[in-house]
């Protein structure tokens, strides 16, 4: 996932001259603009934040000095946090298979120039250019108790009704449907990409060998995009610790917090309660838990390709 | 595009059925609301079944636009996304250019920089940077809406690519036709470059249009809203159902301009979407 | 005006070095082909002759300027690319004109510019197409129209022509010697292929390993390679190499005996050719008759139409090569009697140096 992008050390490196390759300082002014907004609005905020977190900053009661690792000792003493942090990996952990094998179902099966599997991808990914806000506008009408579309097939199948605003078990699985629906698009999209890289004469060969469907996927197709399958998961991971806007808007992080990500609980000490040390230490936590799960990830799909 | 054999027609047909069956469950919400959106809340209110019985009405969309705010925000959102979108790209494009085909000192360090950019997500940041602003006094402003976007690794990365993949010699026949830096830049890499550029707008464009979290940290104000934060803000009495096909005009109603945009540059998102690997 | 001069020029990347201390003069209106194998650095020295590298040390003259530490732009140097590297997104005049453009040429000037060289290669039909509609033989025309049109004092070509199939190939190697004619600016011209070299220049420049191996005339170079490493690259087929020890002098000529015991005479002066040390012959197909002499039994026959090449094994393996004749060829492991040309052989010491003969009084 990394080196092969660095740009490889030139081979024309020479301090006279103006060849394309030649090395100048007049060349960093193309860079400059793009180094100054990036240390400006990346770099900067995420040490201020470090910092931050270390302090008793309250935008309405203004700055009362370090506290050390206060902010951090009430964060682990705080229920509703921890909660929190439980909700958020077990929402990674619901959606990261789902996008991972749907996404691949999809892509080995639409896999093709085919007019129909073409159409059937575009219904796929559509979703994922909404926004949030108009995707739980629906989500929530569709889960409307009584009148919503999801009342109305459980009525009509017979079953229970289930109304996941509400419940204590269905909530944070209602947002995770919500989540898969909306952006399956992605590791679908990602896997396409993949399959289009290996080889017709490969499956000519397969086919050649008299090889079964079954074998063909797993001794093929799986294998050849294994590398992908590592990068997507990793993505999924990283990008569902970022649940926010799909549960402050369908369910609110309730009932009773079952549904509240750790996102949430950040937006509401920092921007609603405008405890910003708070939040800032809470920002830590959760960017610290997300190299952990990169880092981990990483990690097993390193060793498992070097085997 | 596989090879297939007779005796795994069968198998296709299950898994198209499948995929059919899937695709369906997809769409059905969308329908549903469309469908729905178009009757009076009366009906609505007592019951949501007969999507496509009379009595329809287009009220729930004059409501809309009747309601000035609308407008409002949707001007916000196409003001912040074309303005986010031209800087990327002005921004993207001389960095590529810059780490793709030219050398200084202090280069390798410098991309780096742009890739450990790449792995800060924004919710580690967002306290500080509203703080930032705040201190700044620049909330409820464009550029606060704007600017803090720019710093968009991924655009950088996908320029950089796309100009390495340009073919070495035509710049350096430029460079022998007398053509300064910046000349080969503009009339050379640029033009060539075109192709890119509408994948990494398209996306750029889109992405500011569907932002949520910055701009409801931001925009406190109600008229500097934009039309994602200003949707969500009038869901907030979601339980008083009387108005349930006013809601579902409105999510029609946010929803079709980037469905209709979708539709036209599908090939350009999807690629945006596909190179998001290489990152 | 354009004589070209390069003065203990080098070159290495970090701590490799690709070229060292390489001097060369080229006169003004030459038609120079740098010649040698991929990675002999023939292709880093025309790129530092256009400025699109630096030499690490040395310098380069052009008339009476310096121009190693001037812009590309300035030299007063045009480059045809071996991929033409035309602008894909530029019609063909537009190609032709952005050279002028950017050094302010009034527009009626470039109009009439491109008129004249659009003419001269025969491409005004093709002006206002892009490239990607045209063939790759247009390409290459428009590329040297490109050159063209900027007047440059030297024009250079990097292997230009390894794009275009064959008979397009040996077509415009005529039409780039004739142009040659046309113009007279200097031109240096970069290939590995030695039937290029050979017909186009007015001297040839071999190199190998970031050297000079020899500079001359296409023919000299042909008949008097200075170095086995010449001998080999330069003719085709390629020369016939056969280890060789010394056998005594006669009438002040050396005497070489092959494996085999045959002895063959030579017109090398014997007194120029070290005593001792392992030798080898060099003689090319050409100068190698059957009838009597070393004993080889025929393994190929390769008919080419206007030659007949027979490879033949002699005793301690090694192949002969040479060309049979006659019209009828010998049949395959058929035993033959080859005699090698006195006055044509060449001997070559350990280091690969070359001893030709001494034309009689």
């Amino acid at each position: 996932m990394s080196g092969a992008i660095l740009p490889a050390p030139s081979q024309r490196t020479a301090t006279t001259g103006s060849g394309i390759g030649m090395s100048a300082w007049a060349n960093m002014f193309f860079v400059l603009p793009y180094i100054i907004v990036v240390v400006a609005l990346v770099i900067a905020p995420l040490f201020l934040g470090i910092w931050l977190s270390f302090q008793d900053y309250d935008m309405l009661g203004g700055w009362a000095g370090g506290v050390a690792f206060e902010n951090y000792t009430n964060l682990f003493s705080d229920r509703i946090f921890l909660g929190t942090i439980r909700n958020t990996l077990l929402f990674v952990v619901m959606t990261t298979p789902a996008f991972v094998v749907v996404g691949l179902f999809l892509a080995i099966t639409l896999n093709s120039h085919l007019r129909r599997h073409a159409v059937l991808r575009s219904v796929f990914f559509a979703s994922s250019v909404l926004s949030v806000t108009v995707v739980t506008l629906v989500w929530r009408l569709v889960y409307l108790p009584n009148q919503g579309l999801l009342a109305s097939v459980t009525n009509l199948l017979g079953l229970p009704g289930i109304d996941p605003v509400t419940s204590e078990t269905w909530a944070l699985p209602g947002v995770a449907v919500v989540t898969v629906w909306w952006i399956i698009g992605l590791p679908m999209t990602l896997f396409l990409a993949a399959l289009q890289q290996i080889p017709k004469e490969i499956y000519e060969a397969a086919a050649l060998d008299r090889a079964s469907r079954w074998a063909t996927l797993t001794s093929i197709t799986l294998p050849s995009i294994r590398r992908t399958i590592v990068v997507v998961t990793l993505l999924e991971v990283i990008l569902q610790f970022q649940l926010f806007g799909q549960a402050l808007l369908i369910t609110g992080g309730g009932p009773d917090n079952r549904s509240r990500p750790m996102v949430q609980f950040i937006y509401e000490t920092g921007f609603r309660d405008l405890q910003v040390g708070f939040a800032a230490a809470a920002s830590q936590v959760l960017f610290a838990l997300m190299l952990v799960a990169a880092i981990v990830q990483f990690w097993v799909g390193r060793s498992r390709d070097e085997r | 595009m596989k090879i297939r054999t007779p005796s795994t027609a069968t198998g296709d047909r299950l898994i198209l059925l499948a995929v059919v069956l899937l695709a369906a469950i997809w769409i059905a919400p969308i329908v549903w609301v469309v469908g729905l959106s178009f009757k009076p809340n009366e009906v609505l209110m007592r019951t949501t079944g007969g999507l496509v019985s009379p009595p329809f009405t287009l009220k729930n969309y004059t409501d809309i636009l009747n309601s000035s705010a609308v407008f409002g925000w949707m001007l916000n959102s196409a003001i912040v996304a074309i303005g986010q979108m031209t800087l990327t790209l002005i921004l993207a494009s001389l960095t590529g250019y810059g780490f793709a085909r030219t050398n200084f000192p202090g280069k390798r360090p410098l991309f780096l920089l742009t890739l450990v950019a790449l792995a800060v997500p924004e919710q580690a940041i967002i306290v500080p940077l509203h703080t930032m602003f705040a201190t700044l006094d620049l909330h409820n402003t464009y550029i606060a809406l704007i600017t803090p976007r720019l710093a968009f690794p991924f655009g950088v990365l996908l320029m950089t690519q796309y100009f390495r993949a340009i073919s070495p010699e035509i710049e350096e026949a430029a460079l022998l036709d007398n053509a300064s830096r910046l000349r080969i830049f503009i009339f050379i890499v640029l033009p060539l470059s075109v192709p890119a550029q509408a994948t990494l707008g398209i996306y750029t464009f889109l992405h500011a249009w569907n932002d949520y979290f910055w701009p409801l940290v931001s925009a406190t104000r109600p008229e500097m809203y934009t039309l994602t934060v200003g949707l969500a803000s009038m869901q907030t009495n979601f339980a008083q159902t009387e108005g349930l096909g006013f809601l579902m005009a409105q999510a029609v109603f946010a929803g079709l301009p980037v469905l209709v945009l979708y539709l036209f540059f599908q090939r350009h998102i999807v690629a945006a979407v596909a190179g998001a690997p290489t990152r | 005006m354009g004589g070209l001069s390069l003065r203990g020029l080098s070159k290495s990347y970090g701590s490799l070095d690709i070229m060292r201390d390489l001097s060369l003069e080229i006169a003004d209106g030459e038609f120079a082909v740098f010649l040698g194998p991929s990675g002999c650095g023939k292709s880093t020295l025309l790129r530092m002759v256009a400025g699109l590298e630096a030499p690490t040390s040395g310098e380069i003259h052009l008339g009476n300027r310096r121009i190693d530490a001037i812009a590309p732009g300035e030299r007063g140097v045009a480059m045809v690319f071996q991929n033409y590297a035309l602008y894909p997104h530029m019609t063909v005049k537009q190609n032709m004109a952005f050279g002028l453009r950017n050094v302010g040429t009034p527009r009626d000037e470039i109009a009439s510019k491109i008129a004249i060289a659009a003419k001269m290669l025969e491409i005004a039909h093709l002006l206002d197409r892009k490239p990607g509609q045209l063939s790759g033989g247009q390409r290459q025309r428009v590329a040297i129209g490109r050159a063209i049109v900027k007047q440059p004092e030297v024009f250079l070509f990097d292997e230009p022509l390894s794009n275009l199939d064959a008979a397009l190939r040996s077509r415009t190697r005529i039409e780039l010697a004739r142009l040659h004619q046309r113009v007279q600016s200097t031109m240096i011209f970069v290939t590995h292929d030695q039937v290029e070299a050979m017909t186009m220049a007015t001297r040839i420049v071999v190199m190998n390993h970031g050297r000079i191996e020899q500079v001359g005339a296409p023919m000299e170079i042909y008949r008097k390679p200075s170095t086995r490493f010449v001998a080999s690259f330069i003719g085709s087929p390629s020369m016939n190499f056969l280890p060789v020890v010394q056998a005594g002098e006669s009438d002040g000529r050396a005497l070489v005996r092959l494996a085999d015991g045959t002895v063959v005479a030579t017109e090398i002066l014997s007194a120029s050719v070290p005593r001792s040390g392992e030798m080898t012959l060099g003689v090319r197909a050409e100068h190698v008759t059957p009838g009597s002499g070393t004993a080889a039994r025929v393994d190929v026959v390769e008919r080419l139409g206007e030659r007949t090449l027979v490879y033949a094994i002699v005793d301690d393996g090694s192949t002969i090569v040479y060309d049979e004749p006659g019209d009828v060829a010998p049949a395959i492991g058929e035993h033959v009697r080859l005699s090698l040309d006195p006055a044509n052989v060449m001997l070559f010491d350990a280091a690969g140096l070359a001893y030709h003969a001494e034309p009689r009084a």
